[in-house]
């Protein structure tokens, strides 16, 4: 870890600060997030890494898709992601998120979650096992240092096509349009 | 010299504070048999969240933080802190337990135009919680201030140093007792942090502040800290004569809150009072009263 | 100006508003407002003067005199200058209501007998003063029927058992010292047996106790202030209980004297620890049961209550910063809790007659002045450093910190806790929260309204920040009673009974707060979002009611249920169920039929010739 390399604080202490202080949205999804407390508890200690759940999007900097998307939890996904302040990153959970994994046949569920939120990484597996967490949260870290980890300019961007999308599985929403003019940049 | 103070005394509250909010994550964490954390990591996360753009509920939302935040400041120009005080003679101790009203205040109008329940059921709860611990938490110091004659603090802390120990003291003991038996309810520690259980209402008042809200809400958070400890140590504990000794004297007292605070789970709300209402009441009671008996 | 003169503006601008009222509405608020005004100002051109002036006419031949000093001049500046607040207020209040030229009438003619009581240089035209007030109050908290008259009937009954032991106590002073005038009273009362000045005091004390609402005899006060209309209600809460504060005041330090009252009672529990004690519970008492209430009006006269017995405690305490500070809370309270009726009475009013706090909420978005001044309001309730409630409170902790009273002090000081927790409830109720879909159009209060709001709010605050400037006044009276300077300061006091600059906490507050924005301005800017984007778990935000106001503090209510029975309230209940019963029972006498008139007749006059065989009395 390059938590001690005062140079790249001194550089980009906004970047190095989002990376050591990943909070995760306590969201459970589908049933990956039995993953979730043993990472976070004594054995597998996520705390280490800086990565805590909260219990509020508001908090939150990092949301963890664990498992199948149904339609009626897609809802409540694009709902909390947007109202997780920016700069957020999303990783996919699983195999379900990133083409439908077991239930690639059901009538029910998402197939690709990327169509509707922006995905920053996945992680392969039914279910991954902590350490696959952690090697995804390092990963995630060498996407922000190298910019790449860019979802949520890219749904500010797509806006568009993204509600035209949610709006197209789902039906009328509830909220409005959060970036009302459309995608800017 | 004056401004010197004015500069170091929040300063160090601050630095103080947010190491305490490391060192709560740490001991946490190794009280559970693993490792936590590196103790700058309060460090890291407000700076996170002063760089993530949060929404705003209104002006009230804006002002609530703000005022929360400007109230603890004052508090800590208030206490001092070794040799450094720098509001010494405006009105002492009196002024300080009104203006640690300002910050749960603050906190509550900024939950409550968030237009969140969640946010009201914490205000709530955390009013309440307020209200019982501030019953043994008033019998305290005004043992303290009845057993010295003042309200003033630096007189407390320069009475105390040159006190000789004596059966005289001994009321004081007690209240201390009953100090040391209501810290986690003043720092707002488990077991008495039903007002923020994330578990339950979604952080309660902190339910809606997000980005530079919550990093406002963190920093008083800590000097909220400071000041629960300080109080102790000036109060009850002599004070210091440098800054270090200080120091050292809240790291004692913090541990033993922070022991507390791993050992047992959270209380509800109506356990809570009724425990801060028994032992602890009844404790700084019989000390007030043997104080006022040994007055006379 | 003199002093017959302004009480005769004073009622004749009630009489001419009761004429004027069947013939032009405008004119007669116009006549109404320009008439308090005009009282307020000749008031105002009274300050540092010290007169006393007989009337001609004297009354059962007893002179009536009229006069001014520090102590009365400063309730009459209170009393006019809320009172004309609350005309203005009454504008819009009153405005599509029945009988509004009643009410103005009667509405002046409290601020003219208010007037007349502080005014009065003798008991006898302080009793009828006196009189005059309570039954024009009655008249006008009854005004609205229903609840409202049994309220109102409630404070009559009441006010009359205090206004008869008044007037014994008039009779026994009478007869102890030969006059009624003030000045010759007090000499009189020194050289008299302690027994007589306790006993002028416990009768005084139960009159004016009704007034000023300490337990036990504070019953009336909740229905009364809670079902009378707001800008009354402000003047109630205000300056009405201030006039029972006045009269203790009177009794204690110029009547009995300050040395005389101060030695009554045994060493141990001298009379005057008793009455501060009276004081200590009917803040406890208070408070807790405002707690619990969910009507706002009703929940500002517990509170009135409990502030009303601060300033109890404040004044029965003895010292000259107890006395000070009791005086000084007197004129904070009165502004605040004016303050505070003002900003329910404008809901009520936009809302359409809501009170319940159960079914209010958000209204900040819509009455934003009405918001800032309640909570300017609630502040000084609390007692928020820079707001008047503020000095007042710091005085009398600092005198009972340092002369000894630790309990009391501490009962005081859990007192302001139970405050934040109620005034907190009163503002998120109303005003924080969701906005329920049917207040979606509200209008803000009117101009007439807001005022009186946003003057009472600046005074709020620069009495807070500059409380030299009524703590001048307040040690003037201080003096004339005999107790020892303060040494006032504009930011405060600073003689050797103690030190506090409103300055410097002035200071270093708006230090520490301009520090805070600056450290919030660091960070990152985000949208500004309505109450439908809030966290609901994912969900929609329920637009029929995601808001918590109900049972606000239901922990606490459920540990404390059990101590909130008020008896005080089902004694008075229950001593009046039984006073129907016997009146009841004694009516049957009335059977209609003659025969039995004429047998009661013929069994009386029996019976007398009885007594005079057997006993030869006469």
């Amino acid at each position: 870890m390059d938590r001690n390399q005062l140079v790249k604080w001194l550089q980009a202490p906004a970047k190095m600060a989002h990376k050591y202080s990943l909070h995760a949205v306590y969201f459970c999804t589908g049933c990956g997030i039995i993953e979730v407390p043993p990472t976070i508890t004594a054995r597998w200690d996520a705390e280490r890494f800086g990565v805590i759940p909260t219990a509020t999007p508001r908090h939150a900097n990092l949301f963890l898709i664990t498992g199948y998307v149904s339609l009626k939890t897609l809802r409540a996904i694009i709902r909390t992601y947007e109202q997780m302040p920016e700069p957020k990153f999303s990783v996919g959970f699983g195999s379900c998120p990133i083409n439908g994994g077991m239930y690639y046949d059901s009538y029910n569920t998402i197939k690709h979650l990327d169509r509707y939120m922006p995905i920053d990484g996945y992680i392969a597996g039914c279910m991954p096992r902590p350490e696959a967490i952690f090697v995804a949260v390092t990963h995630l870290w060498t996407l922000i240092d190298k910019d790449m980890a860019d979802g949520y300019k890219r749904y500010r961007r797509y806006y568009a096509q993204y509600r035209a999308n949610q709006e197209r599985v789902l039906g009328r929403l509830e909220w409005p349009p959060l970036f009302p003019a459309g995608g800017d940049a | 010299m004056r401004i010197l103070g004015f500069v170091i005394s929040p300063l160090a509250a601050l630095a103080v504070g947010i190491f305490f909010l490391g060192l709560t994550r740490r001991f946490m964490a190794r009280t559970q048999w693993r490792y936590g954390p590196p103790l700058y990591q309060p460090l890291i996360d407000m700076l996170r969240f002063f760089t993530q753009k949060s929404v705003s509920h209104g002006a009230i939302f804006d002002l609530g933080v703000i005022l929360s935040l400007a109230g603890s400041l004052v508090v800590v120009l208030f206490l001092p802190f070794g040799r450094i005080c720098p509001l010494q003679g405006s009105g002492g101790l009196l002024v300080v337990l009104y203006l640690m009203l300002l910050a749960p205040l603050g906190l509550a109008l900024s939950a409550g135009e968030a237009a969140n329940p969640n946010s009201s059921i914490g205000i709530s709860r955390m009013f309440a919680l307020a209200l019982g611990y501030e019953v043994p938490l008033l019998l305290i110091v005004l043992a303290a201030m009845t057993r010295y004659d003042t309200i003033s603090i630096v007189e407390i802390v320069a009475a105390q140093r040159a006190a000789v120990p004596n059966l005289a003291t001994f009321p004081l003991v007690l209240s201390g007792i009953a100090y040391l038996l209501i810290l986690p309810a003043l720092l707002g520690l488990r077991p008495f942090d039903v007002a923020q259980a994330p578990q339950e209402i979604s952080s309660g008042p902190l339910a809606e502040l997000g980005g530079r809200y919550l990093a406002l809400a963190q920093i008083q958070n800590a000097l909220s800290l400071f000041i629960g400890i300080s109080l102790f140590v000036n109060l009850m504990w002599g004070g210091a004569s440098n800054p270090l000794v200080f120091f050292l004297k809240m790291l004692v007292v913090f541990a033993f809150g922070l022991w507390i605070s791993a050992s047992f789970p959270r209380l509800r709300v109506e356990q809570a009072v009724r425990y801060l209402w028994r032992w602890p009441t009844l404790l700084a009671f019989v000390g007030l009263l043997l104080v006022v008996v040994i007055r006379r | 100006m003199s002093l017959p003169v302004l009480l005769a503006l004073a009622l004749g601008g009630s009489l001419l508003t009761y004429i004027l009222s069947g013939i032009n509405a405008r004119l007669r608020d116009a006549i109404a407002v320009i008439a308090s005004l005009t009282v307020a100002a000749a008031v105002a051109s009274l300050y540092g003067r010290t007169v006393e002036t007989t009337l001609g006419t004297g009354f059962l031949g007893f002179p009536l005199v009229l006069r001014i000093g520090p102590l009365s001049w400063l309730f009459a500046m209170a009393v006019s200058a809320i009172g004309c607040l609350s005309v203005i207020f009454s504008l819009s209040y009153m405005r599509g209501k029945g009988r509004t030229g009643f009410y103005y009438a009667m509405l002046l003619l409290v601020d003219a007998a208010m007037l007349g009581v502080v005014l009065s240089g003798d008991l006898l035209s302080l009793f009828i003063f006196w009189e005059v007030m309570s039954w024009s109050t009655f008249l006008l908290i009854s005004t609205n029927g229903g609840p409202a008259l049994a309220a109102g009937m409630k404070y009559f009954i009441m006010s009359i058992t205090g206004s008869l032991a008044m007037l014994v106590g008039i009779v026994w002073i009478f007869a102890t010292t030969g006059t009624m005038q003030f000045s010759g009273v007090a000499a009189g009362l020194s050289a008299a047996a302690p027994g007589t000045r306790l006993g002028v005091l416990v009768l005084f004390g139960i009159a004016f106790g009704v007034k000023s609402a300490v337990w036990p005899f504070h019953a009336w006060l909740p229905p009364a202030h809670s079902e009378a209309p707001s800008p009354f209600s402000a003047v109630l809460s205000g300056v009405l209980i201030k006039m029972g504060v006045y009269g203790f005041l009177l009794t204690m330090y110029v009547v009995i004297g300050m040395r005389g009252f101060l030695s009554l009672g045994w060493r141990a529990l001298p009379v005057h620890t008793i009455l501060a004690i009276i004081g200590a519970v009917t803040i406890i008492v208070a408070t807790l049961i405002a707690l619990a209430q969910n009507d706002a009006k009703r929940l500002l006269a517990w509170s009135t209550v409990a502030q009303a017995g601060y300033i109890f405690l404040g004044i029965s305490f003895g010292t000259a910063v107890a006395v000070a500070g009791g005086i000084l809370h007197f004129l904070s309270h009165a502004v605040f809790k004016a303050l505070l009726f003002m900003a329910a009475g404008a809901v009520e009013y936009r809302t359409g007659g809501v009170r319940d706090l159960d079914s209010l909420g958000g209204l900040i978005k819509k009455m934003p002045v009405t918001f800032a001044a309640a909570l300017i309001g609630v502040c000084g309730l609390i007692g928020v450093p820079l707001t008047n409630g503020f000095v007042s409170k710091w005085l009398i902790y600092k005198t009972l910190i340092v002369d000894g009273s630790p309990f009391l002090a501490f009962i005081a000081l859990i007192g302001t806790w139970g405050t934040v927790l109620y005034g907190y409830k009163f503002l998120h109720n109303i005003f924080l929260g969701q906005l329920p879909e049917k207040y979606a159009n509200l209008k803000p209060a009117p101009f007439s309204m807001r005022l009186p709001m946003v003057i009472l709010a600046l005074v709020v605050v620069l009495f807070g920040v500059l409380p030299g400037i009524p703590l001048a006044v307040v040690d003037a009276i201080g003096s004339s009673f005999g107790f020892a300077t303060l040494g006032v300061i504009p930011g405060g006091i600073a003689g050797e009974t103690g030190t506090i600059n409103m300055v410097n906490i002035f200071a270093a507050i708006i230090v520490g707060v301009v520090l805070a924005w600056l450290i919030f301005r660091a960070g990152a800017r985000g949208a500004r979002v309505g109450q439908a984007d809030s966290y609901a778990a994912g969900g929609p935000v329920p637009t029929d009611r995601y808001q918590y106001s109900v049972h606000f503090y239901a922990p606490l209510q459920r540990m404390l249920a059990p101590w909130l029975r008020d008896p005080v309230d089902a004694f008075y209940g229950g001593l009046g169920a039984r006073v129907v019963k016997l009146s009841d029972g004694l009516r049957r006498i009335y059977t209609g039929l003659v025969a039995d008139y004429v047998m009661y007749v013929m069994l009386f006059l029996g019976a007398l010739i009885l007594v005079q065989i057997v006993w030869r009395p006469w």
